[in-house]
């Protein structure tokens, strides 16, 4: 008797969870603003939609985006999470495709080899399903060894170019303010967000390389990395999560030994995302840095993603530059291609008005440069 | 198992209480016994050396206030190692708490801010509110593993899942749709990372006071209480505490509540120190906590541990960061050093037991 009351009280408990996250659960605004009636045709559609990781701020906006405009078109989409395991994507998609799925919508989860997308388009091919690839990129060879396969996307090193670029810029303009001891050089750190992962490689490199090109034109010597020791150049959240705690930790580390009255100070912090920089920035604000207050030292620091947060503290002056990654747009974008699939027409019909790589099926969604 | 090794540290304690001569074997004993602290002063010489930063106010503040964000989680789980138990919801009671704190503590004029409604609260509320989550969860946690007699590493594998899906959910409530959760009000950012104290031109942030005070308490609850031995009783021998009359039932869902409790504040100190929080806020906490219990000494046959052991490993995992760090070594090295690191101080403290077999 006890015994059930007792499974009774922890089933009510559960339920009363549950029915927790219900209420949380509003519908999520238009981040695009249009409201564009979609045809109902597609509502027949059985979408899967594989994410790396629902744990991604970035990747949640995507797919807060994604679900509302799937929801117009009258299509509930089967929204799974990999958890940033390659082997539990591979185990989703094939049980999605037995499942009978008419489209895959693949965020894939290791971009460092082609070999993980080339399983999933040879299981689609086996079973006739198209494929739309989304945000981590996958090779031109893959993507052409189908022809009911697109990638919807950014170009990666694209944000890395964006952001050496901004950086190169704004120290031409600001050197001698930004130079705090007055040696010369910029020293700089470098977060990284995970070890392996394409976009976070293109970002490291050329985001330093690319502001190193405008100094080195301009006749300043090139950035220097502050620690000398440290041969990588870059400091990564070691659990490869792009988290800001990592950079948080980090930065308060630099900060007890680097100051401005040893001499030392770090001029300039480049993050591979927003959450980083920012979890740089808090560290900075600890310290009395970057609070954007009148006469308070602010550190330059670039993000990238341009998150609402990341915006605002730009406004206010605590943060310097972000690399805009338009997540409405890659959503928006998506549904064009899950509308075709819907209609029997060819994946890539009426995409004529986006911004299509030659002979290969990517639309490439452009990246935009704030500060 | 855990009455066998009870009896074992007991055979273990008895010589030490009787005078012995200084032999060798006793020496190195002496040595080996303390062997973590004495590693850990000779690493803070070598990396001093090799870096003299390390040493200097700010670095050791720093090294302090690290210590202090992360040591609620292991002051928490501490408790239910003793019970040989384990605790893996930490991590994602942590991020739960932070999320819900930034949120409800986010500047009026913060960009699409998740709850729009709501001005922010005292952050005494919010902090209690983030406790009281924490602890109904270790509460939860604690019914199953004291009425089902489900081993605690089941019982939060479970939960774990759980509660990430409350945190999935929730970071995409309102207004967020999945962001950060960021721009907080200035009295919480104030009163988490704000400091009143200085220490060589060196400000202290509030945390550290937050984080020694709740030390106290728990060294208190662990060594003043009925409670605390209590539990220390239920963890040396179940069946004995039963005949004794400890209130098993009753003991393990505390235990577990307060843990929960204590990852809560953990949860409220690292939504303002790191200012931007997501679903992977907390990610692994557990981890580290657990680690530093055991290095500290909380051993996982039952019923044997102390604060201070927590402290100790606390601060040796965040000494091998921030010395790390500031050498410039490899970081794939890290995960080496903190390995072996958990592996020698756990054979460290078994052999205690084993000297007697």
């Amino acid at each position: 008797m006890k015994k059930t009351f007792a499974m009774l009280l922890a089933a009510v408990m559960m339920l009363g969870l549950l029915a927790g996250c219900g209420t949380e659960d509003k519908p999520a605004p238009d981040a695009n603003g249009d409201q564009e009636v979609q045809e109902p045709a597609a509502s027949e559609l059985n979408v899967g939609v594989f994410y790396y990781n629902f744990s991604d701020p970035y990747i949640t906006t995507v797919r807060t985006a994604m679900d509302a405009k799937l929801k117009e078109a009258g299509i509930t989409p089967n929204n799974q999470d990999a958890q940033t395991n390659q082997a539990t994507q591979l185990d989703q998609i094939n049980t999605a495709i037995v499942n009978g799925a008419d489209l895959l919508i693949v965020n894939i989860v290791e971009t460092s080899s082609p070999d993980a997308a080339k399983q999933v388009v040879e299981a689609a091919k086996a079973a006739d399903i198209p494929v739309i690839f989304f945000n981590r990129e996958v090779s031109d060879e893959v993507i052409n060894s189908y022809d009911k396969c697109a990638f919807v996307g950014t170009d990666a090193p694209e944000a890395g170019h964006m952001q050496g670029e901004m950086i190169g810029d704004f120290l031409l303009e600001n050197y001698e303010a930004t130079d705090l001891n007055g040696d010369g050089t910029i020293s700089y750190v470098m977060f990284k967000g995970q070890e392996g992962n394409n976009e976070a490689e293109y970002r490291t490199q050329y985001a330093v390389e690319d502001a190193n090109k405008k100094l080195t034109e301009a006749g300043k010597p090139e950035l220097k990395f502050y620690d000398e020791n440290n041969s990588s150049k870059y400091l990564v959240d070691t659990n490869g999560s792009w988290s800001a705690q990592a950079a948080t930790d980090y930065m308060t580390t630099i900060l007890a030994g680097y100051t401005e009255a040893n001499g030392n100070m770090v001029e300039l912090v480049i993050a591979n995302n927003d959450g980083m920089a920012e979890g740089a920035i808090a560290a900075l604000q600890q310290a009395g840095y970057n609070t954007g207050d009148e006469g308070v030292t602010s550190i330059p620091v670039y993000g990238v993603d341009a998150m609402d947060s990341a915006l605002q503290k730009i406004e206010k002056g605590q943060m310097t530059g972000t690399v805009k990654q338009d997540g409405p747009a890659m959503a928006a974008t998506i549904m064009a291609l899950t509308n075709n699939v819907a209609e029997g027409a060819d994946i890539m019909a009426n995409t004529t008005s986006f911004n299509v790589k030659d002979g290969v099926n990517k639309i490439m969604v452009p990246y935009a440069k704030m500060s | 198992m855990s009455k066998e090794s009870k009896t074992l540290e007991k055979e273990a304690q008895a010589p030490a209480k009787v005078k012995q001569p200084w032999t060798a074997k006793r020496v190195l004993d002496k040595i080996l016994d303390n062997a973590l602290l004495i590693l850990m002063a000779i690493a803070v010489v070598l990396i001093a050396i090799k870096n003299p930063n390390f040493i200097k106010a700010r670095s050791i503040i720093n090294i302090l206030s690290q210590t202090c964000a992360y040591l609620p989680v292991a002051l928490g789980v501490g408790g239910c190692i003793v019970l040989t138990g384990t605790d893996l919801s930490a991590g994602r009671i942590v991020g739960l708490s932070a999320c819900v704190s930034a949120s409800l503590l986010q500047a009026v004029d913060a960009a699409s801010k998740m709850w729009p409604n709501i001005t922010p609260p005292p952050v005494l509320l919010v902090l209690l509110l983030a406790m009281v989550i924490g602890a109904a969860i270790g509460a939860f946690n604690g019914f199953f593993v004291a009425k089902f007699k489900l081993h605690p590493f089941i019982v939060t594998l479970g939960t774990q899942l759980i509660i990430y899906t409350v945190l999935l959910l929730y970071v995409k409530g309102g207004n967020n749709g999945g962001m950060a959760i960021s721009t907080l009000d200035a009295s919480y950012s104030n009163f988490i990372t704000g400091s009143f104290l200085k220490i060589a031109k060196t400000p202290i942030p509030n945390y550290v006071w937050i984080s020694l005070i709740l030390t106290a308490v728990m060294w208190f609850i662990w060594n003043k209480t009925t409670f605390g031995k209590n539990m220390f009783a239920l963890g040396a021998n179940e069946e004995a505490a039963r005949v004794s009359g400890v209130n098993v039932f009753a003991t393990t869902i505390m235990v577990f509540a307060l843990a929960g409790a204590m990852y809560s504040v953990t949860g409220f100190i690292e939504g303002a120190r790191v200012g931007s929080n997501t679903a992977n806020t907390g990610f692994n906490y557990e981890l580290d906590g657990i680690a530093a219990c055991v290095i500290g000494g909380v051993s996982f046959v039952g019923g044997i541990g102390k604060i201070r052991g927590v402290i100790i490993g606390v601060l040796m995992l965040r000494l091998i960061f921030v010395g790390l760090n500031m050498v410039g070594i490899n970081q794939d090295l890290f995960y080496l050093i903190k390995g072996g690191i958990i592996l020698f101080a756990c054979a460290l403290d078994m052999r205690k037991y084993l000297v007697k077999k």
